[in-house]
């Protein structure tokens, strides 16, 4: 398998089994831990999710481009889209801490996605967003 | 996008059994099935993640609704026999101090 896997998607959330299928083919194919293939796989859902749900209104023909290569020791996940700017690294209050039946339900995705990576960065360029999510293979933590 | 889930009896709890992936493309229909159940007057609920590789928040969503309706009228919902990286999730979002996880499906039923 080639050092790097590309796929091009349609904005649709059905999307998001058939691209986790090929980033677990990847895994395999570079001897991966199943736990990091998780949180890659799980990143993609979280990130596939926002843009579908908030980022096409009004988009002609939506589409996500995802990358994932290994380098340097870390899987370097690219999720670049078409869609409205939007940038998932600002800071939101998320509230894991309220007792159940005050605990807010939703925004949890994106808390997931920053905690269990060890480097996230974007950008909005040439009318895309465009997302890096660096997991060091080298941590012991998924 | 369906999902297969397996519902078992067991002592006075139903238990769930969700299989392979529960993310955003199916979330919808376990969400369903999960309220269908509570809706038809279960008060004890197992969800038992041994046949399930993945969750997303989307699918952990559900959980949460579920928690919150059954508490609401005095039941339980439980949770059995994940697989550490997705315990690590749970734990990362608070999940784990609001919905009991317990080792092992007998746990979860005696303690349902």
């Amino acid at each position: 398998m080639a050092d790097e896997l590309q796929v091009s998607i349609p904005g649709r959330l059905s999307e998001v089994d058939a691209v986790a299928r090929r980033v677990e083919e990847f895994g395999d194919a570079h001897g991966l831990p199943g736990p990091k293939v998780y949180v890659i796989n799980l990143a993609l859902d979280e990130l596939i999710t926002n843009v579908v749900s908030y980022g096409f209104g009004g988009v002609a023909e939506p589409e996500i481009r995802i990358t994932l290569r290994v380098e340097g020791g870390a899987l370097v996940l690219i999720v670049e889209d078409n869609g409205q700017p939007f940038d998932p690294t600002r800071e939101v209050a998320t509230d894991i801490t309220s007792p159940l039946a005050e605990r807010p339900v939703g925004g949890l995705g994106l808390h997931l996605v920053k905690s269990f990576a060890d480097r996230l960065s974007y950008e909005f360029a040439d009318g895309r967003n465009r997302v890096v999510v660096e997991h060091d293979l080298a941590s012991a933590s998924v | 996008m369906d999902i297969e889930v397996a519902e078992e009896r067991d002592a006075d709890a139903l238990v769930l059994l969700p299989v392979g992936r529960l993310d955003s493309a199916n979330a919808r229909a376990f969400e369903a099935i999960v309220m269908e159940r509570i809706g038809a007057g279960e008060q004890r609920m197992v969800v038992d993640f041994s046949r399930l590789n993945f969750i997303s928040s989307s699918g952990m969503r559900v959980l949460l609704l579920a928690a919150k309706q059954l508490h609401a009228s005095k039941g339980t919902l439980v949770l059995c026999s994940m697989q550490d990286h997705i315990h690590e999730v749970f734990r990362i979002s608070g999940f784990d101090q609001i919905i009991p996880i317990r080792d092992s499906r007998e746990a979860a039923v005696a303690g349902s």
